[in-house]
């Protein structure tokens, strides 16, 4: 048996760099890939639902039918985008390493880091792809709404008799506040940064865990407990409460799961609140420091996992 | 030839951590090798030898327990070693929903290729492994052998210096079969060097110019294949129109001869099952 050289003489080489072509590269193939996988059915299904719903709430007073129409349409687009976020980044790893993708895309000069980024881009550019078609839809339907709203509503105050002046411009005002505002586009710029939060998440839990199932199970463990982080943090600071073992496991909780509740202004939306710009800023920065961290954890596990 | 081997591996271990309540799994135990530039070797051995795990560990997508491997002179552990190297997958799958030029188009990208470049390269690849009339054709709906070539022509779309085929004819039909050996040929004719590792030892023995045997972990033999292989106090002729009359009288000097010569057996040599198979199965309609 011939043996190697017992030590290899190294050659030295340019090291590998991160290359935004190449996440781009594999983000693009990804996100075709999930759009492949009936999505864009399933997209249709919930425009046409949402449709359904503009039109289909019995008229109350314009005020609340509009709260009500943004209530419904943004809970369940918020559903959808956190459902979306967690299944298909709980599939991809799982199904590039059975299909053996993983191993020709690896075995290519490509970091590792460049793979979990472009696998994450691809979900979070399809997540918003769907939430830029539907908050365009939502907003044409809030806006038809609008105006069939405050005709039909003018039109009552004419048969009444009270159709005044001042009586109009109060009920433009009312109508407008709950009407389309960028308050819309805020509450669906929320619910992305609260998916791509959670898709992290999911995409961490890909990297540790072999089962797609512990995954997603894993994962809407932790948003539901992420949406209750207040309640943790009131435990762990409460010094009477519970015992100190119980108190460190809930610490603990509260440091690895996601503060969820600070993307929460859909109900604010509803009520014709305000979002203003420092809420948007911080809500937008809050996101980012959650996502690098679980990205850079998810990079020091996925660096190492054995193939 | 370079002075460089073109994959050292140097007193290679590799343990699996147990899951829980299963203790540690030793697959390879201190393996050496070496591959010169230009060769085609072969590594062989049962299920379970540590064939593929050498493989993995050889392209970095594991990590050794103890020893090196390296690619060209670069550590397996650095990226950059993936440069120089093209790899087949046993039983590779791509993604569904692109047609094979677009799947190499997709892998040229991820090699930092791109242009005119990417667009030439591709095609060449294409035309090498045949398959430029199913280059618009999803790769869904490719058959096995396809795939396998397909697979050939993404590992060497960025014009590596090493090609690493695990089971590269594993389950493709005869034809497909002698397409990828002949291909193997090429890769070495063109200076490729080739890491192969198959079941079909006829098959290895036919592109190899040397191979390392594993079992249950360990390399037990390697060497250049002709030396293994041959028998050394044996010789062997092949005539051909010989008659009756003429072998008698062969037979008779051997015996005339004495001392350890014998004779041991004569008769027609016979073709392989799988050229009579080429040969049937090439052989144009009858109208």
């Amino acid at each position: 048996m011939s043996t190697a050289s017992p030590s290899t003489t190294a050659v030295s080489v340019a090291p590998v760099r991160f290359s935004p072509q190449r996440v781009w590269t594999l983000a693009y193939a990804t996100m075709t890939q999930l759009m492949r996988m009936k999505i864009l059915p399933f997209l249709l299904l919930f425009c046409v639902l949402v449709a359904a719903m503009g039109f289909g709430f019995s008229v109350i007073n314009p005020e609340q039918q509009l709260s009500q129409f943004k209530t419904m349409s943004l809970g369940v687009l918020q559903v959808f985008s956190i459902v979306f976020g967690i299944v298909s980044t709980a599939l991809l790893l799982p199904k590039d390493l059975e299909d053996r993708t993983l191993y020709t895309i690896l075995s290519k000069p490509v970091p590792r880091f460049d793979y979990i980024l472009g696998k994450l881009l691809g979900v979070l550019m399809l997540i918003a792809s769907g939430l830029v078609i539907i908050d365009a839809l939502l907003s044409l339907i809030l806006w038809m709404q609008q105006s069939v709203l405050f005709d039909s509503a003018v039109a009552q105050l004419h048969t009444e008799k009270q159709d005044t002046p001042e009586v109009v411009a109060q009920m433009r005002e009312i109508v407008a506040k709950q009407g389309l505002t960028w308050n819309l586009h805020w509450a669906v710029w929320a619910i992305f940064l609260k998916a791509a939060v959670v898709t992290t998440v999911a995409l961490l839990l890909s990297c540790i865990a072999s089962s797609t199932l512990f995954t997603i199970v894993i994962t809407f463990c932790i948003t539901i407990i992420g949406h209750g982080h207040a309640m943790i943090r009131e435990f762990v600071f409460q010094p009477n409460l519970g015992s100190t073992a119980t108190r460190i496991a809930t610490f603990l909780l509260a440091a690895i799961c996601p503060d969820l509740a600070q993307f929460d202004v859909v109900d604010s939306v509803a009520n014709g609140e305000i979002v203003p710009w420092a809420a948007v800023y911080e809500m937008t920065g809050i996101a980012a420091l959650y996502m690098t961290v679980y990205l850079f954890v998810t990079h020091l596990v996925f660096v190492e996992k054995e193939l | 030839m370079s002075a460089t081997p073109a994959v050292s591996v140097n007193h290679l271990t590799k343990v699996f951590k147990g899951s829980l309540g299963k203790g540690a799994f030793r697959a390879v135990h201190d393996v050496s090798l070496t591959v010169q530039a230009g060769e085609v070797y072969g590594l062989i051995g049962p299920n379970g030898s540590g064939k593929s795990t050498t493989m993995k560990v050889i392209l970095g997508l594991l990590s050794p327990t103890a020893g090196d491997t390296s690619i060209f002179g670069v550590p397996s552990t650095e990226v950059a070693s993936r440069h120089s190297v093209g790899f087949l997958p046993e039983n590779p799958y791509f993604y569904k929903h692109l047609n094979g030029r677009e799947t190499l188009h997709f892998y040229g990208k991820l090699c930092g290729m791109s242009g005119a470049k990417l667009k030439s390269r591709a095609e060449e690849m294409l035309a090498l492994t045949g398959l430029e009339d199913a280059a618009t054709r999803r790769v869904g709906g490719y058959s096995k052998g396809m795939l396998q070539r397909l697979g050939l022509a993404q590992a060497l779309i960025h014009e590596p210096q090493l090609l690493v085929l695990d089971e590269p004819t594993a389950g493709v039909d005869p034809a497909g079969s002698r397409i990828i050996r002949d291909l193997i040929i090429e890769f070495r004719t063109r200076g490729i060097t080739v890491l192969v590792t198959s079941h079909l030892l006829e098959q290895m023995q036919e592109v190899c110019d040397r191979v390392g045997i594993m079992a249950h972990g360990r390399m037990v033999r390697e060497g250049r294949l002709e030396d293994l292989i041959a028998v050394e106090n044996q010789t062997e002729m092949v005539l051909e129109n010989a008659s009756p009359d003429l072998l008698a009288k062969i037979d008779a000097l051997v015996k005339a001869e004495g001392g350890g010569t014998r004779l041991l057996r004569s008769g027609h040599p016979r073709t392989t099952l799988e050229r009579l198979f080429l040969e049937a199965t090439n052989a144009p309609k009858e109208p």
